[in-house]
C-alpha cells in the first residue's frame, strides 16, 4: 500500500520520448531480416532464414494466445481484478488475424525449406505415412488456414462484444462474451495444440509427445502474463490504467507468472523424465541431439532461466508489487521464452549446436516483427477506451468491495432487491 | 481508492445490472451470532434419525466386512484376489488410484481456491479437506497388502537393518511410499490447522463437562489474539501452496508408476498430468455426491448455496474437459506416432474385446455425460448434480480399469496374452474401504466442524470493516 | 508472594460490536502510547496486524527451513543409499543423478514445509497451553462467537487500572472488566 501512494507521487510516466522505437525496430530488424534472407538463399537455399523467421512468429504467436487465454479466463471465472488488464489483452489477442497470420505466410511459403518431411516420399517413409492426410503441403495450409480462422472468429468476436459492452453495458454483451469463451476455451486447446505440433514439433517429424501441447500452452501463457505486467506497470505509472489497477492486481498477475513458472517446469520436467527413464529411441534421440555442442549450455541455461532464478525471485509474497524486480524478472522471461522457441526449433537445422554467425538474422526477425506488432497494438489501443468503460465487475476492480457493490445495486434497485 | 470517481453517484451508474449480480456467500444472513449458532448446531444437536440409517450399514461394512477381507487375503496371500500372470496389478491398484483420485478434489478446492481468494470456498473446504483424508487413508492401504507379505513392509522405508539393505529409490513404485505418506501427513495436517479455530468455538460453546474438556484439548489454547491469527494465516498461506503442490505430485507420481514403463497404452508423456487431471474430476464427482445431500440434511442449504453448488458443477466440468483433451492427446498420439502398438491398444480399448465395454462407459461418461455440466438447469438441479457426480466417480473407476487390465492382459507377446476377473474378495474388499471411508465421514460430520466457520466470518459483510454492517462509519465506500 | 494479597491483574478487557469499532479503538489506544494490548476476534481482521504493526511472521521461514532440511536429508539419503553404501544399478541409469533423485526429496520438501508450518505457526504462539488468564472469563468466550475483544496488559508502562478502563469506555467499549492473573 505505502509503495502505491510513493507510486501514485511520482509524476506521470511519459512516453512520448519512445515514439521512434518501433519504426526503429522494425528499420533495424529489416534490414537485418532482408540481408539474413539474400545471405541464406545464397549460403543454404534459405533455410537458415526460414527457421529463424518461425522462431521469431512462434515468439510473437506464443504471446498473442498468452493474451487471448487470459481475456478468456477473465469471462470464464467472472473475475473482478483482472478488468483493467482486459482491454489491451483483447488487443495484443487480435493481433493473432489478420497480423500474425500475414507473418505466417513466409513459413507456409518456405515450407519445403523448413519442414524435413514436406520433401520426403511418404511411400518411402512409414513415420510420415503414418501422419497422412495432414503431413501434406495441402494439408498444412488448409491446417493452418483453419487454425488462423479459429483465431479470427475469437479474438475479433471477444473484441467486438467488448467495445459493444463499452456503449451500453447490456447483460447481452456480458453473456456473449463468456458464450464465446466458453466454447472458445475448448477451440482454444485444441487449436492451441495442433499448431503446436504442426509448425514447430513437426520439424522432427519422426518425434512424438502427448505433453508437447501442454507444454506450449504453459509456456504461452507464461510468456503472455510477463507481457500483460509490463504492459500493465507501464500504463499504471503513465495514468491511463490508474483508475481500474489496483497495486495488489499486480500481486495476483505475479501469482499466476510464478504459477505458470512452474507448471511450465512441470510440464518439461514430465516430458523430459518420461522420454529419459523409459530410454525409447524413437524419443530419446530428440533430446540427445539437444545435447550436442551449445545446444547442451542453452539447455543449462533454461533450467536456471525458466525456472529456478524467475521461481526464486517471484516466491516471495511481497516482491510481486515491486515493479523494479519485477520487470526486470518479465523481460528475462521474455528472453528465456525466445531460447526455449530457439531450444525447440532450431536443433531441426542445427543438429550439433547453434551457429553463433548468424545469431543476428533471428534477432533481427524478432526486431522486424516486434516493431511492426508495436505499431498495430499501439494503433489499436489508441482508437479504443484503455479499459472496458460498463464491465459488469468495473466497480470491484476500482476497489470497492463486492459487498458494497451490493448495496449500490440495492440502491439502485430501490432497495428492493 | 481512486480520485476519477468519487461521488455516489457516478459509483451508482457502474454498478452492474441486477441480472450479474454476485451471490452472496451466505444467504439470509442474520449476523455472526446467528451463523454461529447455525454452523455449529448440528455437531451440538440430536444425532438425526438419516444419520444413523446411513452410519449402521456404513459401520457394518467398516468393521465387519472389511477386515474379514484384509485378513483374509493378509494370513493367505495375494492368490485370493484375481490378479495372476499376465495381470499382476488388478482391482487392488484399480481401487488405489481411485482412491488417491477422489482425495485430490479435496486438496485442490481448499487449497487452490485459497490461494486465488474465491470467498465461496470457505463454506466447503472443510468438507472437501475430510474427504480428502479418508481417502487418502484408504488409498494407502492398497499397495501396503498388495506387495503380498504385508509384514514386511517396513522394507519400503529406509530404515538401517543388519542385512545392510536399502530400498530402491530409482522407483516411481517407491517413490509411492513417500507421497501418499506425505500426502496423508499433510492434508491431516491442513485439516486439523484449519479446524483449530473451531475447536475454540465449540470448547467457548461446550455446555458439558466432556465436551469442554475434549474441545478444550483440541483448541490448544487458542484466543484468537491478532498475534496468533497473524502467525496463523502465514502458515495456512504456506500450508496451501504446498498443499497445491502435493496435488500435482502425489498423482503425478502414481502415474509416473505406469509411464516409466515402454508398455503400449502407458507410455506417454502426458501421464503424470492425465493422472492429476483424472482424480481431480473423480473427486469433484465425490464432492457433489457428498454436498448434495448433506447441506440438505444437515439444514445448511443457505451456507452452502445453489450458487456454490454450481460452482462445484463448473469445476467439474473443467477438469472432465481437460481429462477428456488427453484423452485426445492420447488416441491422436497413439496415430501420429504411427507406432504399431499404441495404435493396436487404443484400438482395442474402444472396439477390442472383454473390456470394450468399460472403453465405452468411460467414454460415455467422462465425456458425454460431463458436457451435461455446461447447462445453467443441470447444474441448479441437486438431484441431476448427484446422479453425474456418481457416474463421474463410476466413469473414472472404469477409466483407472481400463488404464490399468487393458494394457496389461495383451502384452507385445502373445505369451503374455491373458483375462482378469476380479474374485469376492477384490469387490469385498472395495466395499469395505467404501464403507470405511463413509463411516469416518459419517463421524466426521457428526462432531467436528463441518464448515469452517472462522473462515465464513471473515467474508461476511459483518467482518468488513469497511462495511457499514462491519462497523464503517461512513456506508458504501472503501 | 503472600496468600492475602489480592490476585494480581492480569489487564483490562473491553467488548466492541464490529471489526470497524475494533480499528477505531486499536488506533487510539495505539495513538495513546500503549503497547502491551492485543484484540481477540473471531476471525482475523483485515488491517488489524498493519495497525499492530507486527512484522512479516516467521513462521514461513521456519517452513522453508523445515522444507529444506528434509529435502536436503532424503537427497543425501538417497545418495548414500542407492550410490555409497549399496551401489544399485537400475535401468542403466547413473548410480545418483538428478531427475531420480529430485522427486522424491521434493514430496519430502513439501512434507518438512508442511510440518514447519504448523510446529513453526505453534511454537511462535506458544500453543498448546492448557489455560490462559482470559479463558476463565465468562464473556471472553463471546471473542469466538460475534464481539471483538480489546484487552490492554497490566504489563504496560501506561497502565493504570482506572485511567485504562476510562479510556476503553470512552472508545465505546462495553463490559469492561479485570482479567486475573492465573493463581
Amino acid at each position: 500500500m505505502s509503495s502505491h501512494n510513493e507510486n501514485s507521487k511520482l509524476p506521470p510516466l511519459d512516453l512520448s520520448g519512445w515514439r521512434w522505437l518501433p519504426t526503429f525496430l522494425m528499420v533495424v530488424g529489416g534490414f537485418l531480416t532482408l540481408v539474413g534472407a539474400l545471405l541464406s538463399n545464397h549460403y543454404n537455399n534459405l533455410r537458415e532464414f526460414g527457421t529463424s523467421w518461425l522462431m521469431a512468429f512462434m515468439f510473437y504467436y506464443s504471446i498473442a494466445l498468452g493474451a487471448l487465454f487470459m481475456v478468456m479466463i477473465h469471462h470464464l471465472t467472472d473475475a473482478g481484478w483482472s478488468v483493467g488488464i482486459r482491454r489491451f489483452s483483447e488487443h495484443i489477442a487480435s493481433l493473432l488475424f489478420p497480423w500474425l497470420a500475414i507473418l505466417f505466410l513466409p513459413v507456409a511459403l518456405l515450407g519445403k525449406r523448413i519442414y524435413a518431411w514436406m520433401t520426403i516420399d511418404p511411400a518411402q517413409n512409414n513415420v510420415v505415412a503414418a501422419k497422412l492426410p495432414i503431413f501434406t503441403v495441402p494439408g498444412f495450409w488448409i491446417c493452418s488456414a483453419i487454425f488462423f480462422a479459429v483465431w479470427w472468429v475469437l479474438s475479433s468476436q471477444l473484441s467486438r462484444w467488448s467495445l459493444k459492452q463499452d456503449e451500453s453495458g447490456s447483460v447481452e454483451c456480458t453473456r456473449k462474451l463468456r458464450w464465446y469463451s466458453g466454447w472458445g476455451i475448448v477451440a482454444y486447446a485444441a487449436v492451441l495444440t495442433l499448431s503446436g505440433v504442426l509448425w514447430m514439433k513437426s520439424l522432427q517429424y519422426q518425434w512424438f509427445s502427448a505433453m508437447h501441447g501442454v507444454y506450449f500452452f504453459s509456456t504461452c501463457a507464461w510468456s503472455g502474463l510477463a507481457t500483460i505486467y509490463v504492459i500493465a506497470a507501464v500504463l499504471l505509472r503513465q495514468g491511463t490504467l490508474a483508475p481500474v489497477l489496483q497495486k495488489n492486481y499486480f500481486y495476483f498477475i505475479g501469482v499466476l507468472m510464478l504459477g505458470f513458472t512452474l507448471f511450465s517446469a512441470y510440464a518439461e520436467f514430465a516430458q523430459y523424465f518420461v522420454v529419459w527413464n523409459a530410454n525409447v529411441p524413437e524419443e530419446t534421440f530428440w533430446y540427445l541431439i539437444r545435447e550436442h555442442g551449445n545446444w547442451w549450455w542453452l539447455s543449462m541455461l533454461l533450467i536456471a532461466g525458466k525456472f529456478f532464478v524467475p521461481f526464486f525471485i517471484l516466491l516471495p509474497a511481497a516482491v510481486k508489487t515491486n515493479f523494479k524486480v519485477i520487470i526486470p524478472t518479465c523481460i528475462l522471461i521474455w528472453a528465456m521464452h525466445a531460447l526455449d522457441i530457439a531450444f525447440n526449433v532450431f536443433p531441426a537445422l542445427h543438429d550439433q549446436g547453434y551457429h553463433l554467425k548468424w545469431i543476428w538474422l533471428p534477432l533481427g526477425c524478432l526486431m522486424l516483427m516486434g516493431g511492426f506488432l508495436a505499431k498495430i497494438f499501439l494503433h489499436k489501443f489508441n482508437s479504443h477506451p484503455p479499459y472496458p468503460q460498463r464491465d459488469p465487475r468495473l466497480l470491484e476492480a476500482m476497489g470497492v468491495s463486492q459487498h458494497a457493490v451490493r448495496d449500490l445495486m440495492a440502491a439502485n434497485t430501490g432497495g428492493a432487491k | 481508492m481512486s480520485d476519477a470517481v468519487t461521488n455516489l453517484e457516478e459509483l451508482k451508474k457502474l454498478a452492474p445490472p441486477v441480472e450479474l449480480q454476485r451471490a452472496p456467500v451466505i444467504e439470509g444472513n442474520k449476523g455472526l451470532g446467528w451463523l454461529t449458532d447455525k454452523l455449529s448446531v448440528f455437531a451440538e444437536g440430536k444425532t438425526p434419525l438419516w444419520w444413523w440409517i446411513l452410519f449402521l450399514p456404513a459401520a457394518f461394512s467398516a468393521t465387519v466386512i472389511f477386515p474379514v477381507c484384509l485378513f483374509y487375503q493378509v494370513f493367505t496371500g495375494v492368490g485370493v484376489w484375481g490378479n495372476n500372470h499376465p495381470v499382476m496389478w488388478g482391482l487392488d491398484i484399480v481401487n488405489f488410484i481411485w482412491w488417491v483420485g477422489v482425495a485430490h478434489a479435496g486438496t485442490l478446492i481448499s487449497a487452490l481456491l485459497f490461494l486465488t481468494k474465491q470467498h465461496w470456498r470457505t463454506t466447503i473446504g472443510r468438507m472437501a479437506e475430510a474427504m480428502t483424508v479418508f481417502s487418502v487413508m484408504m488409498a494407502g492401504l492398497y499397495p501396503a497388502i498388495h506387495v503380498g507379505r504385508a509384514w514386511f513392509d517396513w522394507f519400503m522405508f529406509p530404515i538401517p537393518n543388519s542385512n545392510g539393505l536399502w530400498p530402491q529409490f530409482k522407483s516411481p513404485l517407491m517413490w509411492d511410499v513417500f507421497a501418499v505418506n506425505t500426502y496423508l501427513v499433510v492434508s491431516s495436517l491442513f485439516w486439523f490447522m484449519g479446524m483449530i479455530p473451531d475447536f475454540g468455538v465449540f470448547r467457548d460453546r461446550a455446555t458439558t463437562r466432556v465436551r469442554k474438556a475434549i474441545f478444550s484439548i483440541l483448541a490448544m489454547g487458542w484466543t484468537g489474539s491478532a498475534r496468533q491469527w497473524h502467525h496463523y494465516e502465514k502458515a495456512y498461506v504456506v500450508l496451501c501452496g504446498l498443499c497445491t503442490l502435493l496435488v500435482f505430485t502425489v498423482s503425478s507420481i502414481v502415474g509416473l508408476d505406469f509411464c516409466t514403463s515402454q508398455i503400449a497404452g502407458w507410455h506417454a508423456t502426458i501421464f503424470p498430468l492425465y493422472f492429476v487431471i483424472g482424480a481431480v474430476f473423480c473427486g469433484f464427482g465425490m464432492m457433489m455426491v457428498l454436498l448434495v445431500p448433506l447441506r440438505k440434511w444437515c439444514g445448511l442449504e443457505n451456507v452452502i448455496t445453489l450458487s456454490h453448488m454450481d460452482k462445484v458443477a463448473k469445476l467439474a466440468l473443467v477438469a472432465g474437459l481437460v481429462i477428456d483433451y488427453i484423452y485426445a492427446m492420447e488416441f491422436f498420439i497413439a496415430w501420429y506416432s504411427g507406432d504399431t502398438y499404441e495404435r493396436w491398444v487404443f484400438g482395442h480399448r474402444l472396439f477390442g474385446h472383454t473390456y470394450l465395454y468399460l472403453g465405452w462407459t468411460l467414454i460415455g461418461i467422462n465425456v458425454c455425460v460431463t458436457q451435461l455440466l455446461w447447462f445453467k438447469k443441470i447444474r441448479s438441479s441437486m438431484k441431476a448434480l448427484f446422479i453425474i457426480g456418481l457416474l463421474i466417480n463410476i466413469g473414472m473407476w472404469c477409466e483407472r480399469f481400463v488404464i490399468v487390465v487393458g494394457s496389461l492382459y495383451q502384452e507385445f507377446l502373445p505369451a503374455n496374452w491373458g483375462k482378469y476377473m476380479p474374485t469376492i474378495w477384490d469387490i469385498g474388499l472395495y466395499i469395505g474401504t467404501l464403507g470405511a471411508f463413509f463411516m469416518l465421514y459419517l463421524l466426521f460430520v457428526k462432531f467436528l466442524p463441518v464448515i469452517a466457520i472462522q473462515e465464513v466470518k471473515g467474508v461476511m459483510p459483518e467482518g468488513d470493516p469497511h462495511h457499514p454492517l462491519g462497523g464503517a462509519k461512513k456506508g458504501g465506500q472503501s | 508472594m503472600s496468600k492475602n494479597e489480592a490476585p494480581k491483574i492480569y489487564g483490562l478487557m473491553a467488548e466492541f460490536n464490529t471489526p470497524g469499532d475494533l480499528l477505531r479503538a486499536a488506533e487510539k489506544v495505539r495513538a495513546e502510547g500503549y503497547n502491551r494490548w492485543d484484540v481477540f476476534t473471531p476471525f482475523p481482521i483485515h488491517g488489524m496486524d498493519k495497525l499492530m504493526g507486527l512484522k512479516n511472521s516467521l513462521v514461513g521461514w521456519v517452513a522453508l527451513a523445515g522444507g529444506a532440511f528434509m529435502f536436503l536429508n532424503i537427497a543425501g539419503l538417497i545418495w548414500f543409499a542407492n550410490a555409497f553404501d549399496y551401489p544399485l544399478m537400475v535401468g542403466g541409469k547413473p548410480m545418483f543423478s538428478a531427475p531420480m533423485t529430485f522427486v522424491p526429496s521434493y514430496i519430502m520438501l513439501i512434507m518438512g514445509g508442511a510440518l514447519g508450518a504448523l510446529i513453526g505457526m505453534l511454537g511462535i504462539n506458544q500453543l498448546p497451553r492448557l489455560h490462559h488468564p482470559l479463558l476463565a472469563k465468562k464473556r471472553f468466550a463471546l471473542a469466538s462467537r460475534d464481539k471483538f475483544i480489546m484487552v490492554i496488559g497490566a504489563e504496560d508502562e501506561k497502565f493504570c487500572a482506572t485511567e485504562t478502563k476510562q479510556l476503553l469506555e470512552s472508545l465505546g467499549g462495553a463490559n469492561v472488566d479485570i482479567v486475573e492473573e492465573i493463581a
